[in-house]
């Protein structure tokens, strides 16, 4: 498997799980990403970071379980992984920017990110620089 | 890779195979000399279409995939060659991304990708049965080359 998951759970409120990704998100691991997220949702975690410095692929099938993370921590079900598009067409008609849940992306490297531009996705997920200012975004100060 | 010679991977039809490709397709980029960015969308436009054979061409049962990486005429060349009924995804409607994402209509996602990390990407029916499908990424001239 070419992706290393690792979950950090950090105290606060609201309690925040950061998810590390490390190598190549794909077809193969993306369904891992989301039980983790969901395992992080039921270990008590309200908000999620997406640790991305390392990593550095994410295929189409990625985008699935970015948008399932989002749902899990609004306390929703993830969508079914075939609705591909379709789901994330969902996402785009109720995404609230008032009600956004508590996801953030850190430390986009550029393939990642281009995956993210190029399908017009970018703007519906909130990205930042650093884990820090992903965290701080969330807790508050 | 020097002149037209020609890499070739041969796996089974499975996405826990993919990192292999990947790694295939990456490392003849790079010897081809291709641009890091240029690199890293070949990368993806392959792996998106290997993924479509496999889910959509195969869906779910056993075969191969054969990958050929070479570079021609100033052009990275990777083909990929399958056993499964005819599926041409560059026939695949293209989503209009002029349109703010609420109001597309869905479908295409990793065929779109396959197309933006391309410049060409090309399908037949090979006689004997199976696709054959060449994607080309242009390689960027480097100073003082002539």
């Amino acid at each position: 498997m070419p992706m290393t998951i690792d979950t950090e759970h950090v105290a606060g409120s609201p309690q925040i799980a950061v998810i590390s990704l490390i190598g190549e998100l794909d077809a193969s691991n993306f369904e891992l990403l989301v039980a983790n997220v969901r395992q992080a949702y039921d270990d008590g975690a309200r908000g999620l970071v997406l640790e991305l410095t390392e990593l550095t692929f994410m295929a189409s099938s990625g985008l699935v379980a970015l948008y399932s993370a989002v749902r899990i921590m609004r306390g929703e079900a993830p969508p079914d992984p075939e609705a591909g598009w379709g789901a994330l067409h969902e996402m785009a008609e109720d995404h609230d920017p008032d009600a956004a849940p508590a996801v953030r992306l850190a430390g986009l490297q550029p393939p990642v990110d281009r995956v993210l531009e190029r399908t017009g996705l970018k703007r519906l997920f909130d990205s930042r620089p650093t884990r820090a200012d992903a965290i701080e975004s969330i807790q508050g100060t | 890779m020097s002149g037209a010679a020609t890499r070739t991977l041969r796996i089974p039809a499975e996405v826990a195979r993919m990192g292999e490709l990947r790694a295939f397709v990456r490392s003849s980029a790079d010897a081809a000399g291709l641009a890091p960015a240029a690199v890293a969308d070949l990368v993806q436009a392959v792996d998106e279409a290997a993924t479509n054979i496999i889910v959509h061409g195969y869906e779910g049962t056993a075969g191969e995939i054969l990958a050929h990486a070479r570079r021609r005429n100033g052009r990275m060349e990777v083909r990929l060659i399958d056993w499964c009924r005819p599926f041409d995804p560059t026939a695949v409607p293209e989503p209009d991304l002029s349109i703010p994402p609420l109001e597309r209509k869905p479908g295409g996602m990793g065929v779109h990708l396959m197309r933006a990390g391309a410049d060409a990407v090309h399908h037949r029916v090979r006689p004997d049965g199976g696709n054959e499908l060449t994607i080309v990424r242009v390689i960027d001239r480097q100073p003082g080359e002539d």
